[in-house]
């Protein structure tokens, strides 16, 4: 399920093996995942080290790789400055504003949980910039970072069965789009009509890791 | 080249699996027991990635043409007409011939390969069927068609068939929170006594135990999930990721079994013993 609360970690970043086929490093800062990603992606294509997947999570990035390339895919992950990582180009950034119908059935209850009325919620949720730090639960999903701090607010205890494709939800540090229709834990707070994941594309989701989102209201 | 579909039963197409969207969330998927998924395209003369059938019964299909069929994995009940289709070998079967793979026998799922390989429509690059995404690119329905592509090279035979091993010790290597674990949490993992139980299927295999002792770890922040993690539930259960694994998750991530390891747990039915060294 998604919406996993933070725990403080380790801050600096360690690289670490996963297993014989996969190495991955941990301890990275909020938004760094996405551009250590993309720096491995760029490396490896360089060297022309055969890799099979690059995966960003949540302060961590792990490749998986041929068993014998586990050696020069540490040495490279180890090579990646990732505080320079972070200054990249804005150009080749890609953003993409979402318009939402701020009417979801949760919309009440996070306002009263952070103590603020239901528009001020919306005003919050829309005027904030956020970046894709990685994808997960299902096809097309993304994490997204820069969630105001007044509505972190823990998943609710229980999980919905049926949230509708569209949904735009918060849980935690997290603002996410539900790609499909699935269960989820977040608490709704609105929809939007745009098709985040369609495997007829070439590019077959909207969020990928890195892409810096805003929301905006419809009236 | 077809072969008609009376009944699928528990079968699904698989390939050698979707790499490359793993960042975006979708499953690698593919062939769960991959020694005897590239074993079959290997005796079937096929590329090593070229689709098959992955079953764990219930199949019946009829060939509208001649064909030429392998089977490999879990020992199975399975004829030609009325005729035992052997393990391992290339077998020529003739139009209106009935393939039937009534069940597998001390195991979970066997590989059934065409000579020119299953084809069809690809998603994302792949014929494998996702049962976490359902992604399934070639649903399999009675009175459907599966579509063969043509041989161009020869199948060959094993004199003595190969099926599952299944190994006394399966090896932890260490995985992402090695270092969370106390010495005696480490020895319990190596020295319990696991069961497979019975919820395990494409995405996992779940593993109980008489002695599960519950733990305190702190709720982690979600990370990539590879094929053979193995994560430790609050509960002190083990599930073992496999194919259709999600691409992140929140348990910790005690160990990580190799490829073969993974072929061999993911074929052990349920209420099979488990045992784990490091």
């Amino acid at each position: 399920m998604p919406g996993d609360l933070v725990t403080a970690n380790d801050s600096s970043p360690r690289v670490i093996a996963y297993g014989l086929e996969a190495t991955m490093i941990n301890g990275l800062i909020a938004g760094e995942a996405a551009v250590v990603r993309t720096a491995m992606l760029r490396a490896c294509a360089e060297q022309h080290v055969s890799i099979n997947d690059v995966v960003a999570g949540a302060r961590s990035v792990v490749i998986t790789h041929p068993r014998d390339n586990a050696e020069v895919v540490r040495a490279l992950l180890g090579s990646i400055d990732v505080s320079g990582a972070v200054k990249v180009s804005p150009v080749a950034t890609p953003s993409v504003t979402l318009a939402v119908h701020y009417n979801g059935p949760d919309l009440d209850y996070v306002a009263r949980q952070c103590g603020l009325t239901s528009q001020e919620v919306v005003t919050l949720h829309s005027g904030a910039k956020y970046v894709v730090e990685f994808c997960g639960f299902s096809p097309g999903f993304a994490y997204l970072t820069g969630l105001p701090a007044v509505l972190h607010l823990p998943r609710r205890a229980t999980p919905r069965p049926r949230v509708p494709r569209g949904a735009v939800a918060i849980a935690a540090q997290y603002s996410a789009v539900y790609p499909r229709e699935s269960p989820g834990g977040w608490h709704l707070l609105g929809v939007t009509d745009h098709e985040l994941w369609n495997m007829a594309r070439d590019q077959p989701a909207t969020l990928t890791p890195g892409t810096i989102v805003s929301f905006e209201q419809i009236v | 080249m077809t072969l008609i579909i009376e009944r699928a039963g528990l079968t699904t197409v698989q390939d050698y699996g979707r790499p490359g969207w793993a960042h975006l969330g979708v499953p690698h998927s593919g062939a769960v027991d991959r020694g005897s998924f590239l074993l079959a395209n290997r005796l079937a003369g096929n590329e090593h990635s070229a689709a098959m059938l992955e079953t764990s019964g219930g199949l019946s299909l009829r060939a509208s043409v001649a064909v030429t069929v392998v089977i490999t994995g879990a020992d199975t009940d399975a004829y030609v007409n009325d005729q035992p289709l052997a393990h391992c070998k290339a077998t020529l079967v003739h139009p209106g011939d009935a393939i039937r793979i009534n069940r597998v026998l001390d195991g979970m799922r066997c590989y059934v390969a065409f000579t020119g390989g299953v084809h069809g429509l690809a998603q994302l690059n792949s014929l494998s069927h996702d049962s976490l995404s359902e992604i399934v690119p070639m649903p399999l329905t009675a009175g459907g068609e599966i579509t063969l592509g043509t041989a161009d090279r020869l199948a060959t035979s094993l004199d003595v068939p190969i099926v599952p091993r299944r190994s006394p010790r399966l090896r932890l290597h260490v995985g992402p929170h090695h270092s969370l674990l106390t010495p005696e949490q480490r020895h319990g993992l190596a020295t319990q006594q696991w069961i497979t139980a019975q919820d395990s299927n494409r995405i996992g295999v779940r593993l109980t135990s008489s002695a599960l002792r519950r733990n305190e770890f702190p709720e982690l922040l979600s990370l990539p999930l590879v094929r053979g993690a193995v994560q430790l539930t609050p509960g002190g259960e083990l599930v073992v990721m496999l194919a259709d694994h999600p691409t992140t998750g929140g348990y910790p991530v005690v160990g990580v079994l190799a490829s073969d390891a993974v072929d061999d747990i993911a074929q052990r039915p349920s209420g099979t013993p488990v045992v784990f060294g490091w």
